[in-house]
């Protein structure tokens, strides 16, 4: 792999619930973002996927922990480094009909980041807009239009070219292509893959359908319950994934090269409340291959082959269990 | 016969006609899927034939038959026997189609005593075998919770099993999984072809899953812009349709082992 762009040590989140009892949103994350590759994180809603990308653009900090970036610690910072520094780091979100506002112009949408770090002059924000535009393949009248005269797809690229505007090194995209018709996802998928080649960013990307996420991630994380249960390559996903879970969400995508005939067996259940999670593993109650040792001890991460970590007791090597 | 007869029909809201020359037929037992990018029309048809569309929109050419009958001329007393009891309708959020400030029960009896002359008590009970028979754990909490107490994969069971209280011989489904997570998804699924196994009940379901609308489906109608692009057998549509639309919208399905853009 390239070089090690950032990296989430021991990241945990707790918030507190009613009755004194806590809340894990994220339970010792550990995660590592390469230079210009894609890490898709999937898990079904309320697993944490998104509480964890958010520390990275700073909307929450973490209870414990670290996510290193440049040599520093950046859930820390304040002021001005802080300032600095939200420039390197920018968010695309699910839904860009709700993440405009909604007075103002596009130019005003895609421009206005540059000039709150002083690149551009007011006078260039004309000029600038039109070429934001032409990155993401829209035309440049677009610039006098207001987010509600466009399409979803549109609007996702006015959000894209609003996160490059700044020319960051990571971008974090949640669920930035669920809103979208198959189609249109499609063409804004080609287009994110292309500016990464282009500009060699670093993606960050959530998703809760893994057929989808493994079309373009280099990296692969599944989170269940605040926890990482596999870190797999993403060309080889089929072949290498082997927690429970991810199986059970690899044979939950629907696909129309699949076998008809098939029936689908989808796990059992519903994931329990984080408020009361059992002890050991968090998944025991859905898993079919659950042993004695699963309901006492919580597994961790483990790696079992070069690139391919796994937190689970059926994997782990002798000694370490 | 067919049990259910689209045939031909334009949709209008007020001189303009949004869906036009729209024809599907359904045998009984069968599963249908509609597919399409947003603003197609799917979800206008299946609202057409429950009599349900939006102020202003009415079916200004062809004809819908149910069982050998016009659908289009029933009085308001006919379409309430008909509507929950003959052919039911799932939503996308049947959560949030319910009344948010009454309990699951309440609203549950309601529906039953619209169509049956029963006491509350027994209605409730009615309500509750119901919920077993869709597999949800602890029938009687549910009925007690309000909607926004359920996570969206069960308020979406609840929806199914209401929906299922006289054996409907047509369900309508309306983009049912599109709000819920891949394992609900597949559980919703699963469940919506158990129904079509055991009680022989013919559905049309409107989703823009490609994945999906194949799985279920034994008819696939694709739309575009109002009309009816392609039709065919779910064969027919993902191996030998040449419509160069129908190629382009099933070639942007993501799938394994499939195309990669990095």
């Amino acid at each position: 792999m390239s070089e090690l762009l950032l990296e989430a040590r021991h990241v945990t989140r707790r918030f507190p619930a009613p009755g004194g009892k806590e809340l894990v949103a994220c339970n010792d994350i550990n995660l590592k973002f390469y230079k210009g590759k894609t890490l898709g994180l999937v898990g079904e809603s309320g697993c944490g996927k998104s509480t964890f990308m958010r520390f990275l653009v700073w909307l929450d900090t973490p209870s414990e922990g670290k996510i290193i970036y440049r040599g520093k610690d950046i859930t820390r910072l304040k002021g001005r480094e802080l300032h600095d520094m939200r420039q390197h780091i920018q968010m695309v979100f699910q839904d860009p009909a709700t993440s405009f506002n909604p007075k103002m112009k596009i130019r005003d949408i895609v421009c206005e980041p540059l000039l709150n770090y002083g690149r551009i002059k007011r006078s260039e924000k004309n000029a600038k807009a039109r070429e934001l535009l032409a990155m993401v393949e829209l035309p440049g009248e677009f610039a006098d239009r207001f987010p509600h005269n466009m399409s979803g797809g549109q609007r996702q690229r006015v959000a894209i070219a609003r996160a490059l505007a700044l020319e960051p090194e990571i971008i974090v995209m949640d669920e930035a292509t669920s809103a979208l018709d198959v189609s249109v996802q499609e063409t804004v998928i080609e287009l994110i893959t292309k500016l990464q080649r282009e500009k060699n960013i670093t993606i960050g990307f959530i998703c809760h359908n893994l057929g989808f996420i493994q079309s373009f991630s280099h990296q692969i994380a599944v989170m269940y319950l605040g926890n990482i249960v596999e870190v797999m390559p993403g060309d080889k996903l089929a072949e290498v994934c082997c927690h429970p879970y991810s199986k059970a969400l690899l044979n939950a995508v629907f696909d129309t090269k699949m076998d008809f005939s098939k029936k689908i067996e989808p796990i059992k259940g519903e994931p329990p409340s984080p408020l009361d999670l059992p002890t050991g593993c968090p998944f025991q109650d859905r898993c079919d291959r659950c042993m004695a040792l699963c309901r006492e001890k919580r597994p961790t991460l483990t790696e079992i082959e070069p690139d391919h970590e796994v937190a689970c007791h059926l994997f782990a090597k002798e000694g370490d269990a | 016969m067919a049990l259910l007869e689209i045939k031909n029909i334009d949709v209008s809201y007020g001189r303009r006609a949004t869906v036009q020359g729209c024809s599907i037929e359904l045998e009984q037992g069968q599963i249908c899927s509609v597919v399409g990018e947003s603003g197609s029309g799917k979800t206008t048809v299946i609202r057409a034939v429950l009599g349900l569309l939006p102020g202003g929109g009415r079916v200004s050419a062809g004809d819908i038959v149910y069982d050998g009958r016009s659908l289009l001329t029933l009085s308001k007393r006919e379409w309430r026997a008909l509507r929950g009891h003959d052919i039911s309708m799932i939503f996308q959020d049947s959560g949030a189609m319910m009344n948010q400030t009454r309990l699951i029960g309440k609203s549950f009896v309601e529906y039953i005593r619209t169509h049956e002359s029963v006491s509350k008590q027994d209605a409730w009970k009615k309500g509750a075998e119901m919920l077993g028979r869709m597999r949800l754990p602890d029938p009687d909490r549910i009925m007690r919770s309000y909607p926004f107490q359920l996570s969206g994969g069960m308020r979406q069971r609840v929806g199914i099993a209401m929906g299922m209280t006289y054996q409907p011989k047509l369900l309508l489904a309306d983009e049912p999984t599109s709000a819920l997570d891949v394992t609900t998804q597949a559980q919703i699924v699963r469940q919506m072809m158990e129904l079509r196994d055991e009680y022989g009940t013919s559905i049309i379901v409107v989703t823009h899953d490609i994945g999906v609308a194949a799985y279920m489906a034994n008819v696939v109608v694709v739309m575009k812009d109002g009309h009816i692009e392609d039709k065919g057998s779910r064969e027919y549509i993902l191996n030998e349709s040449t419509n160069a639309y129908t190629r382009k919208l099933i070639g942007a399905v993501p799938s394994l082992g499939g195309k990669r853009y990095v």
